[in-house]
């Protein structure tokens, strides 16, 4: 796989080429996330074309690390954004402010395979798996993953961390960090 | 003041983006000065990554609904394109070569028919409908109604679907056009088709284009559908 660095460099030159190669390499992240967050294809359709066309028109937003994480992260904050809209139109108001993510130093970590991913998430006890699935995916916060479920705040905290801290174990090897 | 496993579990929440934009600040601004939550922060975020990846969309489109839509990227391709630096190698399509170019294959198509069977006079109903096609795809007062990609021509009574660059449809699909007749709210199938190997397409429509308020384009699973089952990737008003 071409280094995404370099390729930004081409696409900041304006080549369309280097600019396509990024996209075979990452849409089915872009595509896939903006699906599981919204459930609707038109509108996975509409954040993958804005993510990308934002990496286009901006390729210095991206300040090196790894491209996935970045572009991942880009793509999830655009699903919350036109979640947000779509809920400002339907109910007149936003539940609660949504998720942000800070540009912190970022991992450096391998091309990590959808697959083998999914094997390790279903290897997680469900009640760790679901309150980080809801979170990340849902766009929810811990406060009301509690309520949902009738935990308390604290026991949500805990699973949330243990299965993430478990997910990550049964990665080494497949993640470099 | 909270407890150190406490601003852990804080760092996991930051991590995974499910703090209020308040509260993410300050995980941040605790980060800045505490080097075992840069540390567990830097421990969990390849698990975060991973798992936007178990959302990754199937390389098979065959597969699932969550396969992304090759037009998607034609989309995407087609806008980058039109900004990319000049290249020696780049061909630009200017929107008035359309219909040109679209005759050329048209009148193309009839002579490579008219050299291998050389029974013209057994095709005459269709050479005539070919002829029709080139007299009015050249006709002066001929209408043409242009979107991002081809055009729309009317000559009278007759309408034309003319387009280029256009990718092949995914397996098990065509291209499906439609048209709404004047005061209708719906719109009512009209022909399937496919483009040539090059990407072109010149498709006469049965309907009459005077009574149309305006002709659409999507992809549809073979056979075609009743009614659009995805998003148009061309709508003109006529």
């Amino acid at each position: 796989m071409e280094e995404a660095g370099r390729l930004l460099d081409r696409v900041q030159a304006r080549d369309a080429a280097a600019f396509e190669v990024l996209y075979d390499q990452y849409h089915r992240l872009v595509y896939g996330l903006a699906m599981r967050v919204l459930s609707d294809p038109a509108a996975a359709e509409d954040v993958t074309q804005a993510v990308f066309l934002k990496v286009w028109s901006e390729p210095r937003l991206f300040r090196g690390g790894n491209f996935g994480a970045w572009i991942a992260r880009v793509a999830r904050n655009r699903a919350f954004d036109l979640v947000r809209s779509r809920a400002v139109r339907a109910e007149g108001e936003f539940p609660e402010s949504m998720p942000v993510d800070d540009a912190l130093e970022e991992t450096a970590l391998a091309r990590i395979d959808g697959e083998r991913v999914r094997d390790a998430l279903a290897q997680l006890p469900p009640e760790q798996r679901e309150p980080i699935e809801l979170g990340f995916f849902g766009g929810i916060t811990q406060e009301q993953i509690a309520r949902q479920t009738g935990l308390p705040l604290g026991t949500v905290k805990t699973r949330i961390r243990t299965g993430l801290r478990r997910l990550r174990s049964a990665l080494e090897g497949a993640v470099t960090a | 003041m909270i407890s150190h496993d406490e601003m852990l579990d804080n760092v996991t929440a930051y991590a995974l983006g499910l703090l209020p934009a308040s509260e993410a600040a300050a995980v941040a601004a605790h980060m800045e000065t505490c080097e075992s939550c840069r540390e567990e922060y830097r421990f969990l975020h390849p698990a975060v990554t991973a798992l936007a990846y178990s959302a990754e969309a199937s390389a098979d489109p065959a597969t699932g609904a969550t396969a992304a839509s090759p037009l998607m990227k034609a989309r995407i391709m087609k806008q980058v394109r039109s900004e990319a630096a000049p290249r020696r190698t780049t061909w630009v399509w200017p929107a008035y070569a359309v219909a040109a170019a679209c005759l050329a294959i048209a009148i193309a198509t009839g002579l490579v028919d008219l050299s291998l069977n050389g029974k013209l006079d057994r095709d005459r109903a269709q050479s005539a409908v070919q002829a029709q096609t080139i007299a009015d795809l050249t006709a002066p007062d001929a209408r043409r109604h242009r979107f991002a990609g081809g055009e729309v021509l009317t000559h009278g009574d007759r309408l034309y679907l003319t387009m280029h660059g256009l990718p092949a449809p995914p397996a098990g699909h065509v291209y499906q056009a439609w048209t709404l007749a004047k005061g209708a709210k719906k719109v009512a199938p009209s022909k399937t088709f496919e483009p040539s190997a090059g990407g072109v397409a010149v498709v006469p429509l049965p309907e009459a284009a005077t009574t149309l308020a305006a002709v659409a384009v999507s992809v549809e699973p073979a056979g075609g559908s009743m009614q659009p089952t995805t998003k148009p990737i061309a709508l003109v008003t006529l």
